[in-house]
């Protein structure tokens, strides 16, 4: 049931974002802008923006701000201005893998990373729901100030493809942190 | 009448987790007796199938040993009789949180969480002869034939886990109606008979019974430190505090022999010395420093030449970054290349602290002797790009 709302909901996000697509976005409550295609849809927006090409189950792209203060959900540790990108870097695999709905977390690949001059970590790593779903995940974050961004592509495992990836990078590429807005 | 039985018959299955009956008695299991209700056995088959969910799920701790030494205490609880009707299987979950619970057949789940908290054997025979009793006495049966509004209980459940966000995740993974039953407040009688069931039963086979009120000491440590105001195994009802209360009671009313029962700390720590690194692991990705520490130096106690250990704690501390926790850090780390210098993580630790120091030229030489060691390592490129900023800020003027 839980999962059928899921879907309903993500569904009818999808439906409602129709006429959102195309660049350039900017969020009113976040502090970055970035840009991408016209084929994909916006379904969020606010302190992280998502958007998608087919629906959120096939393939999404996360763009979230977050205060270094705020806590996860899943993990006590925190992010902190000091941390070197390989320590951050394991605060979200630490996160990621407290997280019991999550199953079978495996890091592919952790290496530093520079988000548009931004240097930061890079992961990409599969898990699976509980109800069996497999995702492959594209992580890119950093910290700034004191604020943490996290940029991700995450597809279903047989929809993870290097068209999206080109996407991804483009976004990653026209990622921008207003300067009057940070801090 | 029937369709509404089948459609709240998931609900059997949490209250199954942690309810009782009033029966000294256990009953027969539903595959040994044919006069078995259906909904019994519809409840044994559901429990099944959410076992088979679970043990495919990725989350169960695996050691066969460690296994036959759980089910061989579960057996001296019991009688051969009730064996012969209820196969107890222990299986242990990979979950730093105190919790453990029982499905109707028999089969209990230990968190890793709460076996590492234990200290001995008597305390292991308290838990595991109550999860016993929920099954024996088939507490979860008798509580939802008992429930006179069911419409109401769902929405109370639902509620009170709402209300906990540690039971979050449980929800996700264990199902609705498991992780309800973990957590349900209508069976107070239930947990009160459990305790006082699954003292007589450790106290017969020969275990110290005053250990059971040290389970409970550990489970309000628990409570307190996490601030948590109705955790799930120790909030199953009466409040913890009664439970200790109802446990001294018992205790003195409780025919004992006059030498003390059997503890068997030694023999339990070493059995379960794989799981408190482990699950110190457990502790230290979900921030839960206090706890990883406790779990890594009791790990210490039984092995003083494990180099893991020792980075393990070095771990924790460079992570908690408190106060000097960098410098005692170092400290670990330096026993574990001490006890193992082909041991590459030390060394890179004690890079990373080194290079956030600015000690370059010693950042450097801890970064090349983890490289040199582990020249793979996942996260080589992170080392290289340290070498190459120490190499270029140690030779500036």
């Amino acid at each position: 049931m839980k999962k059928l709302l899921c879907l309903i909901f993500l569904f009818m996000a999808s439906c409602a974002s129709f006429g959102q697509g195309g660049n350039p976005s900017q969020s009113e409550s976040s502090n970055f802008t970035l840009e991408f295609p016209e084929e994909w849809r916006k379904l969020t927006k606010g302190k992280y923006l998502m958007i998608t090409r087919d629906g959120a189950f096939s393939q999404y792209i996360l763009v979230q701000q977050r205060h270094v203060d705020r806590p996860f959900s899943h993990t006590k540790k925190k992010i902190n201005k000091g941390m070197l990108p390989q320590e951050a870097a394991e605060v979200i695999m630490d996160e990621i893998t407290s997280d019991r709905a999550i199953l079978n977390f495996q890091v592919l690949e952790n290496r530093p990373a520079a988000v548009n001059g931004y240097n930061g970590f890079r992961l990409l790593f599969t898990y699976k729901t509980k109800g069996g779903y497999k995702f492959k995940t594209l992580y890119y974050g950093f910290v700034q100030g004191d604020w943490f961004y996290s940029l991700r592509y995450n597809a279903a495992d047989g929809r993870y493809c290097d068209k999206d990836v080109e996407t991804f990078r483009e976004v990653l590429e026209s990622f921008k942190i207003m300067a009057s807005r940070s801090a | 009448m029937r369709m509404k039985r089948i459609r709240y018959f998931p609900l059997l299955l949490i209250i199954c987790f942690f309810v009782g009956s009033c029966s000294t008695t256990p009953p027969p299991s539903p595959e040994a007796d044919p006069n078995v209700a259906e909904d019994e056995k519809r409840l044994w088959q559901r429990a099944a199938e959410e076992q088979a969910l679970l043990e495919s799920s990725g989350v169960i701790y695996r050691d066969q040993a460690l296994e036959e030494y759980l089910h061989q205490i579960a057996n001296n609880l019991q009688p051969l009789e009730v064996r012969e009707k209820f196969n107890f299987r222990i299986r242990l979950i990979k979950d730093p949180f105190l919790n453990a619970f029982a499905f109707p057949n028999g089969v209990i789940y230990l968190h890793t969480g709460i076996l590492s908290r234990l200290d001995n054997e008597a305390q292991l025979a308290a838990l595991l002869a109550h999860e016993m009793t929920h099954c024996t006495h088939r507490h979860a049966l008798r509580a939802f034939r008992g429930l006179k509004n069911q419409n109401s209980l769902i929405l109370s459940l639902k509620q009170t886990v709402a209300r906990i966000a540690s039971t979050g995740d449980l929800l996700d993974l264990f199902g609705t109606t498991a992780s309800m039953a973990a957590i349900n407040g209508y069976a107070q009688h239930f947990e009160t008979e459990a305790d006082m069931v699954g003292l007589k039963l450790m106290a017969k086979a020969g275990y110290e019974p005053s250990e059971a009120l040290r389970l409970f000491e550990h489970l309000k440590q628990e409570l307190e430190a996490e601030n948590l105001k109705e955790p799930f195994f120790f909030a199953t009802h009466p409040q913890l505090q009664k439970r200790i209360e109802n446990c001294k009671g018992f205790l003195d009313k409780l025919k004992r022999p006059e030498a003390q029962g059997i503890k068997n700390r030694e023999v339990f720590l070493d059995r379960i010395q794989q799981v408190l690194l482990y699950n110190a692991s457990l502790d230290l990705k979900a921030g839960r420093f206090r706890s990883a520490r406790r779990g890594a130096e009791k790990y210490l106690t039984i092995r003083k030449d494990d180099p893991r250990a020792y980075f393990l704690v070095g771990e924790i501390l460079r992570q908690r970054g408190e106060l000097e926790d960098e410098m005692r850090a170092k400290n670990f780390y330096e026993q574990a290349i001490a006890l193992d210098p082909s041991y590459p993580d030390p060394h890179k630790a004690i890079g990373l602290i080194y290079f956030k120091e600015g000690a370059w030229m010693l950042a450097k030489q801890s970064f090349e002797s983890s490289l040199a060691l582990s020249p793979h390592m996942q996260d080589r490129a992170y080392i290289q790009g340290y070498l190459q900023e120490c190499t270029k800020k140690g030779i500036a003027p």
